[in-house]
């Protein structure tokens, strides 16, 4: 599962850029801005909003390939129901960051809120710092990669997807997650209810590791191991198969 | 949802009096999607010149005037002594002398009809209302009062009315100084108010979160550290809850274990800002990016290094 998984993940989309512009966020109300994100989106440039100041929902509902980048922190819900955006922060976000993406990337430098990647049904979330409460709450596909340590309840609910934590993990990790695998390079402050470790197999960390590397992890920043947690299946009641794949298996 | 801020300047006499209203109003005007219903601060740290000042708050039924006379009769009558009473419509601000107790003094002053008090302190005041950031300023002024740190909240009622009686910051009747702003829900306050009632404790509204702030007032009236403290009422108190507490001379912070409620923290060697959002902290840092979350079961407190300021009367 994770190496079909590995193999659906995009890399971090080049969007067809021609020329960049930028948008001062000062100036615009959340609905003016994220309007003229989304005509700049459609002209195919690279976008940079100025002035962010952590305010909530920028850049929701961007559903094209299109390249952006925010110069400071944001709030709740950045580059929520976004499919194909290529993404990047330069500080901090607030709750819900890339709430339900289903492809495309970002990529925060500092750290993100409670609940990063909730929903997400695929593409990836790169978080250079640390991440709050429910990283990946209810993850549905995709891939969340947090560099620095995760807070409680990561994976909770989990139902599909690969969280990577470099870091520890805070307590009630992988608490009633379904399917899909957290692996913690550092510490578990503890499991979760119905979740389990197992110990990776050699070709997972092989994979792992030319997935970090990838992404331009240094080789002497990559923990030595990784624990892995996923479902015990002692409370499993899900069936992980999205309507499309139901519908294959039927005919 | 609600939203709370606060602010500490951490050094020495050489930064008291900041600018702590002006940063609590921007830092709150920014949060007010996180509730409009009402808003107020508490500034500490402030040179009142007086013993005390009592914030209070008159219904007009009578004519507000009718309602000051009986709360000046009232002071006058255990030996206090009125210095100056400032005006802000329904609300007044009282500097007053008095060596007493301070239970009898509030009592006394809440026997009077139509009379509420929003806090008494030798260093610090709740200035509260309905409205925005904003509205506050225009009627109360707030912006220009200056101090050493301050706590501040913008409402969006869910456990009781939408009122200037019901608003935060609540003061933890009678304990000078003692404030606090929470953003949550507590379920067992009911349980816990009940306890405090059979002690003799006085509440002066039905919120939850007023409870809160007569828990650690009583706790620190037994000599406790506030640190410790708090973290006792992390399994005291159910519910969710994000709150912060302001003392004469620090501000304390507590995240219960669900980690319900958002909360982040910018601290400088200087500085420390609160607030349930980085939009807040951006008000007052624009550039720097640093901040860190508290995570759930978390408590952290930070004090005011100022040598006591605060001379006993000994009559």
């Amino acid at each position: 599962m994770t190496k079909r998984l590995a193999g659906n993940v995009p890399k971090a989309l080049s969007a067809p850029v021609s020329q960049g512009y930028s948008i001062d966020a000062r100036k615009l109300t959340t609905r003016l801005l994220n309007a003229s994100i989304k005509s700049g989106v459609s002209k195919g440039r690279h976008i940079t909003i100025l002035n962010p100041d952590a305010r909530h929902n920028l850049a929701v509902g961007i559903v094209k390939r299109c390249s952006l980048s925010f110069a400071g922190s944001v709030g709740y819900y950045c580059c929520a129901f976004c499919d194909g955006i290529s993404a990047t922060i330069e500080g901090n976000s607030g709750w819900g960051l890339g709430d339900n993406l289903m492809s495309g990337s970002i990529v925060i430098r500092q750290d993100a809120g409670a609940s990063v990647g909730a929903s997400m049904r695929g593409g990836q979330i790169l978080v250079w710092g640390n991440a709050g409460a429910r990283a990946g709450i209810s993850m549905k596909g995709g891939t969340l990669v947090i560099a620095g340590n995760s807070g409680f309840l990561t994976g909770f609910m989990m139902q599909r997807g690969r969280i990577i934590v470099m870091g520890g993990v805070g307590d009630a990790a992988g608490d009633s997650m379904y399917e899909g695998i957290v692996y913690v390079g550092g510490e578990i402050g503890s499991l979760g209810v119905d979740a389990k470790t197992e110990s990776a197999t050699r070709s997972e960390e092989v994979e792992l590791r030319a997935f970090l590397k990838a992404l331009k992890f240094r080789d002497d920043i990559l923990p030595r191991r990784f624990k892995k947690i996923v479902s015990a299946k002692r409370l499993y009641q899900y069936d992980s198969l999205e309507p499309l794949e139901r519908e294959r298996l039927v005919i | 949802m609600c939203g709370i801020a606060a602010i500490l300047y951490k050094t020495g006499e050489s930064t008291r009096s900041q600018a702590v209203g002006l940063q609590l109003r921007e830092m709150l005007y920014s949060m007010r999607h996180r509730g409009v219903d009402s808003t107020g601060v508490n500034i500490a740290g402030q040179h009142f010149g007086t013993d005390y000042v009592v914030r209070v708050v008159v219904s007009e039924d009578q004519g507000a005037s009718h309602a000051i006379e009986g709360v000046r009769n009232a002071i006058a009558a255990l030996g206090g002594s009125v210095v100056f009473i400032n005006d802000f419509g329904r609300f007044r601000r009282i500097g007053l002398n008095y060596s007493g107790d301070l239970g009898k003094l509030s009592d006394s002053i809440l026997s009077v009809k139509g009379a509420e008090i929003h806090s008494i302190g030798r260093s610090s005041e709740v200035i509260k209302d309905v409205g925005d950031a904003y509205e506050l300023d225009k009627k109360h002024h707030f912006s220009k009062v200056n101090g050493t740190h301050g706590l501040g909240h913008v409402r969006l009622a869910t456990e009781s009315q939408v009122d200037i009686t019901h608003s935060h910051p609540f003061w933890a009747y009678p304990f000078p100084d003692i404030t606090v702003v929470h953003n949550g829900q507590l379920t067992n306050y009911h349980k816990l108010k009940r306890e405090f009632q059979q002690r003799g404790f006085r509440f002066q509204t039905h919120n939850d979160s007023e409870v809160i702030a007569v828990y650690i007032a009583d706790k620190l009236s037994r000599r406790r550290k506030l640190g410790d403290v708090l973290e006792e009422s992390l399994d005291d108190l159910d519910g969710t809850f994000t709150y912060v507490v302001s003392t004469d001379s620090g501000i304390g912070m507590a995240k219960d274990r669900w980690s319900a409620k958002p909360f982040v923290i910018l601290e400088t060697d200087e500085i420390v800002g609160v607030a349930s959002e980085e939009v807040a902290l951006r008000r007052i840092f624009p550039d720097d990016v640093r901040r860190v979350e508290p995570q759930e079961h978390e408590v952290l407190t930070w004090n005011v290094s100022l040598a006591p300021r605060i001379k006993v009367r000994l009559n």
